[in-house]
């Protein structure tokens, strides 16, 4: 089997590994970088425990291969805290125990993560649409949505309490 | 799904160059929610995958009759077209209820289309608009009616060496609705048990001049029922009209039972969610009008 060089970046940082091309991006992240963050769930596109952000969208690492991520900027859960400091979506998950075995938690904060950058002002329905493709399997959704909530209300408040909206 | 070979031509001409070489044991790869499930599962095992992401497949562009979707558009970007919203809404609902976010963020149209599940979403709506697909090869672009081109689960017209690259979809005449309903056991992340479109068009007089009625999920291919758009055609609306239709509509199908639901309860559940849609049909079509 040829493997293939493949170029990316991931958290900010360029990154080359060498990979099957047959090799998900999951893959790479877990076993070539040591990105255990993201979970592998049902490898089968239905859980979302695997969700990073390719290119700014929410996806599922485990429906993506290695080459497709060529060039891509891709942003796991390792990703989200800056310089040792939670983001305020990661301590509010905390806060309202967003999570009871955490399996999906590092899926469903980057789903979550991707809404509020377009929208820092989410409705119920809003949050409910964006986790649509993450499964809690402990049925925590509704202490997730009070931590999007809470979390949104914070953003504003760092933005002075001005909304961002856009798809 | 060791064995794989990949490829990421730089233009259509080289891609359809590869595939007139290697035929059936290439596929293309767009954006793999169901190929890389299916190579998992030892369902297709290509020895060679072409990507088309460098070539530019994945704009919607707005001509002055008709609207051309590239094969790579994907459900989020049909999503967030508000010319699609405008002329092809059931189109838009399709892909409202599709899988999940992230899904969405990477299947496309083209694949949809492609893999012809009988229960695709988006092939309802697509054929309720009386959607064209392209396919190239090096031979240069066929033009064949989605309608006549699925001939089985999983098995189409596509001929080895070609691409499906874009599907081109008319503007509607004025006087057109059309409303796609999906039943699954739930809201996200379903295969539709049943998924439908109907699509009515009036003339002056508030007469059906073009209906369609497209059923999924509840034959060996997304089918239209025929004889029930004929009935339709020529009438002024009803409630007792579309209860007709919707009888016809089930006498079109020929489902099966599966882990999803029953032959019975499908051939139950369309009738019914043909009537339903039709009524909606109808309630967009008063809408649109007061709107004018």
């Amino acid at each position: 089997m040829t493997e293939m060089d493949i170029q990316l970046t991931v958290n900010g940082k360029p990154a080359q590994v060498r990979a099957e091309p047959t090799q998900t991006l999951l893959s790479v992240l877990r076993d070539k970088l040591g990105l255990t963050g993201t979970k592998d769930g049902c490898s089968s596109g239905d859980c979302g425990a695997c969700v990073v952000l390719l290119d700014e969208r929410p996806v599922n690492a485990c429906m993506v291969l290695a080459p497709q991520a060529e060039g891509a900027e891709v942003v796991t859960i390792e990703g989200l805290a800056k310089e040792g400091e939670l983001h305020p979506l990661q301590r509010a998950f905390g806060e309202t125990w967003a999570f009871q075995c955490g399996f999906c938690t590092p899926g469903m904060l980057v789903s979550c993560y991707a809404l509020l950058r377009s929208n820092n002002n989410p409705s119920r329905e809003e949050i409910l649409i964006a986790i649509a493709g993450n499964f809690c399997r402990c049925t925590g959704y509704q202490a997730v949505v009070k931590a999007v909530e809470q979390a949104a209300a914070e953003l504003r408040t760092a933005n002075g309490g001005s909304e961002i909206r856009h798809d | 799904m060791n064995r794989t070979e990949y490829t990421a031509p730089a233009t259509l001409e080289d891609a359809s160059h590869i595939k007139k070489q290697r035929g059936a044991e290439a596929r293309v790869i767009a954006g793999g929610t169901d190929l890389i499930l299916r190579m998992r599962e030892n369902v297709l095992s290509p020895a060679l995958l072409i990507d088309l992401r460098r070539i530019a497949m994945d704009s919607i562009t707005l001509t002055t009759d008709e609207m051309r979707l590239g094969a790579f558009v994907t459900q989020s970007q049909i999503l967030a077209s508000a010319d699609i919203a405008r002329l092809f809404p059931a189109l838009c609902e399709a892909c409202r209820g599709f899988a999940g976010p992230p899904i969405r963020n990477r299947g496309t149209v083209g694949g949809n289309i492609v893999n012809a599940s009988p229960a695709a979403d988006l092939a309802p709506p697509l054929m309720a608009y009386d959607a064209s697909i392209v396919l190239t090869s090096v031979a240069g672009d066929r033009v064949l009616p989605l309608v006549e081109f699925f001939t089985g689960p999983g098995q189409t017209l596509m001929e080895p060496d070609e691409i499906l690259s874009e599907i081109r979809l008319p503007l509607m005449p004025e006087g057109t609705a059309a409303t796609f309903i999906k039943l699954g056991q739930r809201r996200s992340m379903a295969i539709a048990l049943v998924n439908l479109t109907t699509r009515l068009t009036l003339d002056g007089t508030g007469a059906v001049s073009d209906a369609r009625i497209v059923l999924g999920a509840v034959a060996p291919t997304p089918i239209r029922a025929l004889a029930a758009e004929g009935m339709l055609t020529g009438k002024l609306l009803s409630d007792e009209l579309f209860e007709r239709a919707a009888s016809m509509a089930r006498k079109a199908i020929s489902p099966i039972s599966d882990v999803r639901a029953s032959m019975a309860y499908r051939e139950q559940m369309t009738e019914v969610l043909v009537r339903r849609a039709l009524l909606a049909t109808r309630d967009e079509l008063e809408r649109n009008q007061s709107g004018d």
